[in-house]
Parts: structure tokens; sequence; C-alpha cells
């Protein structure tokens, strides 16, 4: 079990007395804001070339880098290593870069983009320059961009990307960015304001990092999320030295980059998985008859909190020893605290990536249209606002090639939106830690596994049910299709399915869509269901044989669409043992 | 089928679409709403709450500003 490190505060301000906790006593935040600001300005037209000392510790200026075309609003610099820099800074609405390189700084130049305003600037240096702009356009959209100045990885050497949106806000809405701050802590996180002037005017601290397993240039961060801080220029992020660093002009935090785990195995009396297509829940039961779990506000137990993750793995002894599965892992919704006839229990709950997409509510419109996103990277974005990573094992041409014009309600769920996406595709998802993988379950696919023979089969039951439909009339921009299961239909006349969907422009796409829903039809042909010992590899959607000649069935192919697992120990019946359903390939 | 309700912040009435902040997203609005025609442009008021029926949930382009009301 693990959670990311709290933040501590290394000097803060109370806001009431003007009192600093934890370091030298200073005048108020407005004072030394002034003084900072009095500062820059006298810094304004003359920008410095900055050497670090003493392995950075101490600052000198030391030179002029360039003279600005007038006065510079914003700037933010990025140090790689052998005397490499970047220095970027505003001028207007006008970005300019100035390059160090091998210890001689370069020209200052205009970027290619184009911007009306520049509310923030932030850089870091992390295979390329990685810059975050806050500004808005000439539309007077407002937003928050992120831009990659080339350094050979991503982006091309010393060219601009694109600018890629993070977020936006439309024109007349009265809500705007600024002042972002940059910083790889474990992986790459982002802080700037959004600074609304409405009724209930507020100016807020949010902080957003990429996606599990992203980088930079795919852009796919999670939703911003809101922070008890308050102020117009937020919050200046930096890391080192295994920990994270935020400071604003009043308080200085710090977290540590490496998450405190807590070893469970030897407690746990009971556990319960359940996976299903799109849910996935765990319960665990653990031993306090010493009331070790009483309390959990310090110490080690501290890890169990709302949110923190569970790594569950199930194993093996082995003649080599214990083996275990790198497992499956959940995050804890809750716990209980149970007195079973004087048995002293405590008993986790937690659920799987499926409840983040769940608890993920858009907070305002999402639109893409027609042509601008597939449905791939479509999925990718929504996963990454729920804080999961996105791959695909399989996917279909369909995923890949569809790009359907799209929206995400206000306050519409992560699951809701993905479960959308995938009925306009033959693939499925398959959830496994923080990571959403594409599977595309094609009739063809290679047999994962086999039950029946080395692996036993305690029970089983294996059924036949009619599908939901067989035939299937899809509608889209002034056409329409058909498709067949003929089998189906003999057997228990047609059962219709009709889909309307205008981003079906050809027939060959609405075709396409007609082949998914009855593919995902045939997958429901039968319902199987089988006990066996556990088998720590197996996951949701792999294809297995099953051999049981009581029920006459030699190497029958079937998919895992469910399981459930079951341990139990220091009971009258203990097990350790899976039931799985079943489906046709 | 969905019915939503929006503020309208602007008409255009060359294709007749509007652009409407959908109840719930205070910062970004939903541009190119097609118009029920029926409705006269002069009552196309940018401010007035209007109701908006999506045919389909998951496009913006299969939808209709059905009414607009203060």
């Amino acid at each position: 079990m693990q959670r990311e490190a709290e933040a501590e505060a290394v000097a803060t301000e109370a806001a009431s007395s003007g009192r600093r906790r934890g370091g030298p006593q200073q005048g108020s935040a407005a004072a030394f804001r002034a003084s900072v600001e009095e500062r820059l300005r006298a810094l304004e037209r003359e920008m410095a070339e900055v050497k670090s000392r003493v392995n950075g510790l101490i600052f000198l200026i030391a030179g002029t880098v360039a003279t600005a075309s007038g006065a510079v609003t914003w700037m933010a610099a990025a140090l790689k290593s052998a005397g490499t820099a970047l220095l970027v800074y505003s001028v207007g609405a006008t970005v300019y870069r100035v390059k160090r390189l091998n210890g001689v700084w370069g020209s200052p130049a205009a970027w290619s983009h184009s911007l009306a305003s520049v509310s923030g600037l932030a850089c870091n240096q992390y295979f390329d320059f990685d810059i975050a702009v806050a500004g808005s356009q000439s539309s007077g959209v407002a937003g928050l961009w992120t831009v990659i100045y080339g350094d050979g990885y991503s982006q091309a050497l010393d060219t601009w990307s694109p600018l890629m949106e993070l977020t936006l806000a439309s024109a007349g809405s009265s809500v705007q960015f600024r002042a972002p701050s940059l910083a790889v802590m474990g992986r790459y996180r982002l802080f700037f304001v959004e600074k609304y002037t409405g009724s209930q005017a507020y100016t807020r601290a949010y902080w957003t990092h990429l996606a599990p397993g992203q980088t930079f240039v795919s852009n796919t961060w999670r939703e911003p999320v809101v922070m008890d801080i308050e102020g117009d220029f937020g919050l200046a992020a930096a890391a080192g030295s295994g920990w994270g660093w935020l400071s604003t002009p009043s308080g200085v935090w710090r977290a540590s980059l490496s998450a405190p785990v807590l070893e469970l195995g030897e407690d746990v009396l009971e556990a319960y998985v359940e996976t299903r297509p799109q849910e996935g829940r765990l319960r665990v039961v653990l031993r306090n008859d010493d009331g070790r779990y009483n309390d959990l506000s310090g110490g080690a137990y501290a890890a169990i909190r709302r949110g923190s993750q569970v790594d569950f793995s199930p194993g093996y002894v082995t003649a080599s020893g214990p083996v275990a599965s790198p497992g499956a892992r959940y995050w804890i919704e809750g716990w209980d605290y149970v007195n079973d006839r004087g048995r002293a229990l405590f008993v986790l709950h937690g659920s799987d990536g499926w409840a983040l997409l769940e608890n993920w509510r858009a907070r305002r419109q999402f639109t893409w249209g027609a042509g601008e996103s597939t449905v791939y990277a479509l999925l990718r974005f929504v996963l990454g606002c729920a804080g999961l990573g996105f791959d695909a094992l399989s996917a279909s041409d369909t995923v890949t090639s569809l790009s359907p014009a799209f929206t995400i309600q206000p306050a519409e769920s992560g699951k809701g939106a993905v479960g959308r996406l995938l009925a306009m595709v033959p693939d499925v998802l398959l959830v496994s830690g923080e990571y959403g993988y594409l599977v595309n379950p094609t009739a063809t696919q290679a047999t994962d596994y086999e039950y029946g023979v080395e692996h036993a089969i305690l029970k089983g039951r294996y059924g036949c049910r009619p599908t939901s439909f067989n035939r299937v009339q899809v509608f889209g921009e002034g056409l329409m299709v058909e498709d067949f299961d003929w089998t189906g239909v003999g057997d228990i006349y047609d059962r219709l399915h009709q889909a309307h969907d205008r981003n079906l422009t050809s027939t060959a796409a609405a075709q396409d869509r007609a082949d998914a829903l009855l593919r995902h039809q045939e997958m429901q042909a039968a319902d199987d269901e089988v006990l066996v010992p556990v088998n720590c590899g197996q996951e949701l959607y792999d294809v297995v044989e099953v051999t049981d000649p009581r029920a006459g069935l030699s190497a029958a192919r079937r998919r895992v669409l469910a399981m459930s697992f079951r341990y139990v120990r220091n009971r009258p019946s203990p097990a350790y043992e899976m039931r799985l359903r079943l489906g046709a390939v | 089928m969905n019915l939503r309700q929006g503020i309208l912040k602007s008409f255009d009435a060359g294709s007749y679409t509007a652009t409407v902040q959908v109840a719930g997203s205070l910062a970004v609005w939903l541009a190119g709403v097609p118009v029920n025609r029926g409705i006269p442009q002069t009552e196309m008021v940018a401010g007035r709450r209007c109701a908006l029926v999506f045919f389909d949930d998951a496009n913006p382009g299969d939808a209709v500003l059905v009414a607009v009301y203060t």
C-alpha cells in the first residue's frame, strides 16, 4: 500500500499574525511582494545573465543576456547541462527565446506563434525545453498551452512545436489563466492560477500532472485540481534531491517524492476481488485483534488513507519459495472496523481505475469537431483527465481512423464518456493499475491459457444464451446500413437494434459500426462459469481453452468476461480460488 | 436523447446557429448549435435562457436549440 507524500510546510506566513513558522520572521507578504516587484522593475530592461556557483546554491548577476525591445512582462529559464540554458521572456504578446550554448548566449528570437496577450511563462528542460504559456488569443479565448522548444527529442532542435491546449475559457467568460510553473516531480507537474472576475470572483491556484506513461508532447494532463491557495502569482515549483518544492511569497512547502509503503500481507485473513468489464472492487479483511489499526493518525499505518493505493499481489508457495504476481492496483474508498462475535477485524474497501473514471466529472464543456481527434486520442484524453495512462495491447482500424464530432457535457463522468466512445468501436478497455489498455477482441485472438488439463476445474457451468439482438440497423448522415447474425435470426427470429450517429458519413464507416455492435453481441453468446484454483496471471478479455469432458468440452475457446477472487484463511472452510465468467471468443 | 438548459451567448442569423453556455460549464461555451427556425431572430437575445435537445448527447452537431425564454 502506498500514497503520494503529503506536502509539509518549510516556512509559511500565518494569514492573521504575519508570523512565519519554521524560518526567520519577515515583514508582511505585501511588503515582501512590493520589494520583489520593485527589484523586478529595475531589471525589466536589462535581463542579466545568471551564473551559478557552488552547485547552484549561490547566484550572481554577472552580465547582460539580451536587451528587450520593450518592458519584459514574464520570464522563465531552464538549465540543461554543460552551460546550455534557455531563457524565454515576453514583451507584450510576443514570446522570445534566447539560448546559451557552450556558455555563450545567442541572440533573442521571437517564437513562431501568435497570441493576443501573455499572462505567464514557465520553462523546464527534460529531454526538450518544455514550456507552458498562459494568455489569450485574438478571439478573446483565454488559455493555458504547452509548447516545446526542441532539443532533438520530441521536437527538432531549435524549433517550436505547435501550441497544445491544456485548458481554455471562452471569450467573455470572465475566466483567465496566469502564472504557470513547471517541474518534474516524479512526473511532470504544472501549477497555474485560474482567475474568475464574475460574481463570487476568485483567484485560485490549480495543479495538474502528466498522466502515467505520457510524455510532454502527448499533452495528456490530469484534470487540474483546485488548491487552497489564492493569489495572482500562484506557486513556483521546483524539484531536487528527492523532494518537490512549492513556494509563494509567504510560504515554502516540500513533499518527498518517494511514497511510504506499508506491507499488509501477513495481516490478511480474507480477500475478495471482483473484476467486471467496467468495474473492479477489492475487499480485504485484516486481523485487528490487538487493535493495531485502531489509530491511523500516525506511524506506519498513516499510509492508510482514502485514496491511498493498494497493490494486491496474489501468489503461490513454490519449490523455489513464495512468488507473487505484480497483481492489480486499487485505491482505498474506505474501511470498516468490525466486531464479529469477539473477533476484531479491519476491512479495507478499494476500487480500481474505473472508479477514478467514474469519479471524474467534466468541469466544463469539452468539444471536438469532426476530423479533429480520433477515438483513440479521445480515449487517451478522457483517461488522462482521470489520472490514468493509456496504451493499446491491440487496436481496431476504426479506433485510429474514426474522428467523430464529440462533446463531453458538464458534470458528465469519465466513465460515461469512455462508454460512449467505446460504443463506436469494436475495442474494449482493460483497466490495469493506473493504465487503461485498449484491446481489440477479435475472434482469431491467440489462446492465452488452458483450463481443465493441467489447471483443474473445480466446478463448471456452461450455458447457451440468445444475444440481445441479431440484426443491426445503423443510421448515419443520410444513409443506413444493416448487418445480421443469420444463425440467430434463423433460431429466434430477428431481434433488432438500431443505432443513430450523424458522425457516420459513409457506408463503410456505418458498416464498421454495425460490425462492431454485432461483434460485442457475439461474445455474449456463451454464458459459462468455472471455479478454478487461483491463476495469478489471469486477466479480463484473455482467451482461454476449456476442457471439461463432463460437459463434452475439449479445448473449447472462451473469452474471460468477468472474474472474482476469494481468499479465506483461519476459517473452517479456507479458500483460494477464482470464479471466471466466460463468453464466446 | 437529452434535454439541457443553457444561456444564449450569441446568435448567427446567417447559419441560424447559436453559441450557448450549457448549464454547468462556467468557462467554456458550446458554439454552432442549430436553432429552431421557428424562433424569430429578434428573440435570440444574448443572456436569455434557452433549452437544448441533444438527440445524441455525444455529438454537439446533433442538437437543436428549441426554445429561448427569460
